[in-house]
């Protein structure tokens, strides 16, 4: 349990602040640059980085790839499904002004916020299962690293 | 010459060098490791043309995760690509110069780069610059374009990633237990000796119109399929390729 | 129109959107149903419901001309607009009757084709697949007609390498069709960028009143549809562009292969009329070189070339593939004789040629579901073991080659004429002498399976057995239609006689001859 001493510790302390970065990217997307994509791809970064350093079955064991394959399709849903509670309340698909007629604009903050996590859930599952499926598969060159 | 051009000539020229390294590589360790080097300077080169939000995906797909799973996937193949012979190199090189030469003929035609009198920096994209002010009331309007007025584009985009990790999953799965189960016919293959269950009606000469579900079928089938390749040598490398004869 | 008010008013308004959004849904839906069954069940319902909105957008535009639906509430140039008219209409209405039918059939091919754990995301795929092509035909957004490319390439690319548990040879294929798909794809989409640096929108109608505006705009414009029409010609298979085609269908799952045959092209095939006529037009000199001379010539040498390639095919799947990169030329011929009855028989060979090759497949599949043979010389005596199979083969074959009182017959009698109109008295000749090649190698298959004695298996002649009722219903459908269409073409020729005028106005017709 020796092995890689120091990237154990330093990725130990890195992780949780790159996961934290992955969401002052998603969520100060309104207001510089970042958005879902980068906030995922960085949150599922944070992921690959503790499977590189700790071993796929401790990444598997911390998240599951049951939730994985569930984030893909919750990522989807919960885009579709702003536009389907759009619909329900009477305006086109992914019309955000819906949720707030006297305030077109804060529809439009609470829309982008929900399609956004959307964006970033699907974006970060997908990331890892890819991830998952190639790291699963037995290697042909036992003898390298 | 301003300092702003002779960086971005310093980038583009850097990004050539890097493309060529990538062509003339073997070994597929190092092309993988360039390309997240092609992606970091592209990056680089995408701030200096203001475009932060595409650089910051550029720099975070592309020398990022992207350069993991090229390595993952590196992993499961060679280290090392096959030469390609000269052959069969032209053809490929003479539509890359044609479609050059196409990209270059319109270059003449093409508005100065920052023109703020071009159709793409006038019409449509500053209307949006105004319109984001007025209905959305967010400083970044590249996230007002992408997530409101084509957030349709947007939920197209994520499906497409969607559809590529429904892909992985059914191709390999995430667990890497995938690609062992065969398909066979639901009745009894006739086939000339070619097909992987040819032998099957050697058991039982005539066909039984009511023939098991393929679900039941995989053991029992393996079994015989074995048997046959055993006997036969590999029936699925004698398919011939059906090419033009 | 009576039906029409009989539904409810807000399917009339959403109905265009839903019909996309909703397979779009169920797709992400399938990644976490663990139930075969339930999957099935619920792609079937939903494929029904697309046919049931498509069926309702046609009788609108019949009623009420050309309808249009704001994505996100935005105005056109700033937002997506959805447009369906007289030339989208009938594809959307052809993709998903063609999903439905093909399900019917899916049931019994799925399970023996696809590994059982793997069926729901299989039919996830399918729904993202079907989703994608009519998303690409509904949308009037030039860029979200690449993101809907997108859709519909990578779910396809998935489906076909799924053939794999049948032949391993489908993953080469899916491969050569990710590698060429993705440069087509790329095509497009610098032809696109193109575009809009030209003139600055993305919203197709906005582009081409610019256009007009600029008088068909500089090298940058001419550019842009040079790269969309290359991108666009690997996507439909246009002859040198066709080398992914034959091993996908070849490969993949009966299914897909049946689906993607009578769909997939068809919608690149549209947005190429999309393209070429109603965002540019005939009024500028290069789209008139590029369709009448580049499209002409590639379009004749692949209904020649492709049919000679498809008689020397041993497997079955290979000899259609080859046949309908064929037709394609057809389809194309037609479109670069720019005249209102060349395009005319063109769309109507668009969807003739969806119903033929969709039987076509849909017998072949159902062949191999019942005894696992795809080569030309395993058909020995198969009007005797599938009777019924091989008679609905035959008749969907035959439309093919054109024979009289068949809808191959109608649309090439159409196509002929044209030629004539336009003057191009050879070109009769070409569509005669690709037909004698396909009257070659459909033959060649038909004699094999009619005048040839069933294996013998130890020495006992193989019995009889017909595929499932199931198998043979949607085929039937199909053969049906096929000389229904040859009876009485009055209804199609009327809806692309449609779509023709919206691609050539009055004003133009002449122009470019």
């Amino acid at each position: 349990m020796n092995e890689h001493g120091i990237l154990r510790v330093v990725s130990k302390l890195l992780i949780p602040f790159i996961a934290i970065f992955a969401f002052y990217v998603q969520f100060h997307g309104d207001y510089g640059p970042g958005g879902g994509f980068q906030a995922g791809v960085i949150l599922a970064a944070s992921v690959i980085l503790y499977a590189l350093i700790f071993g796929l079955e401790a990444a598997k064991s911390a998240v599951p790839p049951s939730w994985v394959r569930f984030g893909m399709a919750m990522g989807v849903f919960l885009y579709g499904g702003t536009g389907v509670a759009t619909w329900l309340l009477g305006g086109e698909f992914l019309n955000y002004s819906v949720f707030t007629p006297d305030h077109p604009s804060h529809g439009q903050h609470y829309g982008i916020l929900l399609v956004e996590l959307g964006v970033l859930l699907a974006v970060a599952s997908v990331m890892l299962a890819i991830f998952y499926a190639f790291g699963s598969r037995p290697v042909n060159h036992p003898g390298e690293d | 010459m301003s300092g702003h051009i002779i960086l971005d000539l310093g980038l583009i020229s850097m990004l050539l060098v890097i493309a060529f390294a990538i062509i003339r590589m073997r070994s597929l360790f190092a092309v993988v490791m360039l390309q997240g080097v092609y992606s970091l300077v592209c990056a680089a080169w995408f701030v200096s043309l203001d475009a932060v939000d595409v650089a910051f995906t550029e720099a975070a797909v592309g020398a990022g995760v992207s350069t993991v799973l090229m390595l993952a996937a590196m992993l499961l193949a060679d280290r090392q690509s096959d030469e390609v012979s000269l052959r069969r190199q032209i053809a490929p090189i003479i539509i890359v110069i044609a479609s050059g030469l196409m990209l270059f003929y319109a270059i003449g035609d093409m508005p100065i780069y920052g023109d703020a009198n071009s159709p793409a920096n006038s019409h449509v994209g500053a209307g949006y610059l105004d319109k984001t002010a007025k209905d959305i009331h967010i400083p970044n309007v590249v996230t007002a374009v992408l997530a409101s007025y084509r957030g349709f584009d947007t939920f197209g985009e994520t499906v497409v990633i969607f559809a590529a990790g429904l892909g992985v999953l059914l191709l390999l799965g995430l667990n890497g237990n995938a690609g062992k189960w065969q398909a066979c016919p639901n009745g009894v293959s006739i086939g000339l000796g070619q097909s992987p269950y040819a032998q099957l009606g050697e058991d039982q000469p005539k066909v039984s119109p009511k023939a098991e579900v393929a679900t039941n079928l995989p053991k029992e089938k393996k079994t015989i399929a074995k048997k046959t390749s055993q006997s036969k040598g590999r029936p699925r490398k004698a398919v011939p390729k059906g090419d033009v004869s | 129109m009576d039906i029409l008010s009989l539904l409810p008013p807000w399917l009339l308004t959403h109905g265009v959107a839903l019909l996309v959004v909703l397979p779009l849904l169920a797709g992400a839906a399938m990644a976490v149903i663990p139930r075969e069954r339930i999957a099935w069940t619920i792609t079937f319902m939903v494929m029904l419901i697309c046919m049931l909105c498509a069926l309702t957008l046609a009788l609108q535009v019949i009623d009420q001309g050309r309808l249009s639906y704001k994505m996100g509430g935005w105005e056109p140039p700033y937002g997506i607009e959805y447009v369906v008219d007289a030339l989208s209409a009938p594809v959307l209405l052809l993709i998903s009757a063609m999903a439905v039918i093909c399900l019917f059939y899916a049931s019994p091919s799925v399970k023996a084709e696809v590994e059982p754990k793997k069926r729901a995301a299989f039919y996830g795929a399918f729904l993202i697949c079907a989703a994608g092509l009519l998303g690409m035909v509904v949308t009037g957004d030039a860029f979200n007609v690449f993101v809907f490319l997108e859709v519909s390439s990578i779910s396809t690319y998935v489906l076909v390498a799924m053939g794999h548990s049948r032949d391993r040879r489908a993953l080469r294929a899916a491969y050569d069709y990710l590698i060429l798909g993705s440069i087509g794809a790329t095509f497009f989409v610098i032809g696109i960028g193109f575009l809009y640096m030209e003139t600055g929108t993305l919203n197709m109608a906005d582009m081409s009143n610019i256009l007009d505006g600029l008088d068909g705009g500089s090298r940058v414009a001419q550019v842009g549809f040079a790269f969309i029409v290359i991108g666009l010609g690997l996507k439909l298979a246009m002859f040198p562009l066709h080398m992914w085609l034959p091993g996908a269908y070849a490969h993949a799952p009966s299914f897909v292969t049946i689906f993607l045959a009578s769909t997939a092209t068809k919608a690149a095939l549209y947005l190429l009329l999309r393209f070429a006529f109603t965002i540019f037009d005939l009024s500028f000199d290069y789209v008139v070189t590029i369709l009448s001379q580049f499209v002409l010539v590639l379009a004749v040498v692949g209904m020649v070339f492709a049919s000679i390639q498809a008689i020397f095919q041993t497997d079955v799947r290979r000899v259609l593939a080859f046949s309908s990169i064929a037709q394609v030329g057809y389809i194309l011929l037609g479109l670069s004789f720019l005249t209102l009855s060349g395009l005319t028989a063109s769309y109507v060979h668009l969807i003739n040629h969806a119903f033929i090759k969709g039987g076509l497949f849909l017998a072949v599949g159902a062949m191999w579901y019942r005894f696992g043979i795809t080569r030309v010389a395993d058909f020995r005596g198969l009007s005797k073991t599938m009777p019924w199979t091989m008679s609905a083969f035959t008749i969907s074959g035959l439309s093919l080659i054109g024979v009289p009182l068949t809808a191959g017959f109608v649309s090439k009698l159409q196509l002929a004429t044209a030629a004539w109109e336009r003057g191009y008295g050879w070109a009769v000749g070409v569509i005669l002498f690709s037909s004698i090649l396909a009257l070659v190698y459909i033959g060649r298959i038909l004699r094999v399976a009619y005048f040839e004695t069933p294996p013998q298996i130890n020495g006992v002649e193989v019995l009889k057995n017909e595929a499932p009722l199931i198998m043979l219903i949607p085929m039937w459908i199909l053969a049906i239609l096929s000389i229904v269409i040859g009876i009485n073409a009055g209804w199609v020729v009327d809806a692309a006689g449609r779509a023709a005028e919206l691609l050539i106005p009055t004003q133009m017709i002449g122009r470019g001859l």
